[in-house]
């Protein structure tokens, strides 16, 4: 616990010379704030024991770059062609991992993908996906996705 | 190199900005929530990215690219976190959608 809240109040206190400067004068206020932010934290998201894969997490943020490039261009391209309209569909995808803050942490990372947009809980244990192209296969996107997501925090699914 | 330098910020900057503008179109032209949100998260933040980069050389230290990344991180984080609830709640008013 000890070490969690040294770890989030350092990463803070990093966040905070990184967007405020590292000015002398103006550091009791920031170490005030990486204090608080950390409390605030451990409040709302109590410590885990993460099992990360150092490889597959780096695998897994290099790739997002391309993947942001490949989602905005996707986005642009409909957005702008005026022959060309959105077919936006909802689907129900089944989840592997379970109910809880990997999941949820999951949704949050999926909406950052193309094409795919979590929008809720659907019946029997699925969630909706808001996907802009209804003819693509979001399902298995989505699969695919919490696959290499799990493997990259060391979740059993 | 101050030339290149000059170069890859004009350029990523205006692609940076016909993102935001493809957003923005997106946000007017798609007809439900859920794709005005894919506007909103995907083409917005591919222009902010952009801008971001094209502005990193231009950077008086590291602290300030430190800044420029720091933003971007933020606003992806932010996003991240109120896409989906938007996309709920708009799902809850109207489930056909």
């Amino acid at each position: 616990m000890a070490a969690a809240t040294a770890l989030r109040a350092t990463l803070l206190l990093g966040l905070w010379c990184a967007l405020a400067g590292a000015a002398p004068a103006d550091m009791p206020v920031g170490i005030a704030a990486a204090a608080l932010g950390a409390w605030a934290s451990l409040l709302m998201v109590p410590p885990v024991r993460a099992r990360i894969r150092p490889g597959a997490l780096a695998t897994l943020l290099l790739q997002l770059p391309a993947k942001a490039l490949g989602a905005g261009i996707a986005v642009a391209r409909v957005a702008l062609d005026p022959r060309r309209r959105p077919n936006p569909r909802t689907i129900a995808w089944t989840p592997r991992l379970p109910p809880g803050r990997a999941r949820d942490a999951f949704l949050a990372y999926a909406s950052l993908l193309p094409g795919t947009l979590p929008a809720g809980v659907g019946p029997d244990g699925t969630v909706l996906v808001h996907a802009l192209d209804g003819e693509a296969d979001v399902a298995a996107a989505m699969t695919m996705e919490e696959a290499l997501f799990a493997r990259a925090f060391g979740l059993d699914v | 190199m101050s030339l290149l330098a000059d170069a890859f910020t004009v350029i990523c900057v205006v692609a940076g900005v016909g993102f935001f503008a493809a957003g923005t179109a997106g946000l007017l032209r798609f007809p439900d929530t859920g794709s005005r949100l894919h506007a909103l998260t995907k083409a917005d933040h591919l222009g902010l990215g952009l801008i971001v980069l094209g502005l990193l050389p231009r950077a008086e230290a590291l602290g300030g690219a430190f800044r420029l990344l720091a933003i971007w991180a933020l606003v992806l984080l932010a996003s991240a976190a109120t896409g989906p609830l938007l996309a709920r709640v708009a799902q809850r008013r109207d489930p056909s959608a």
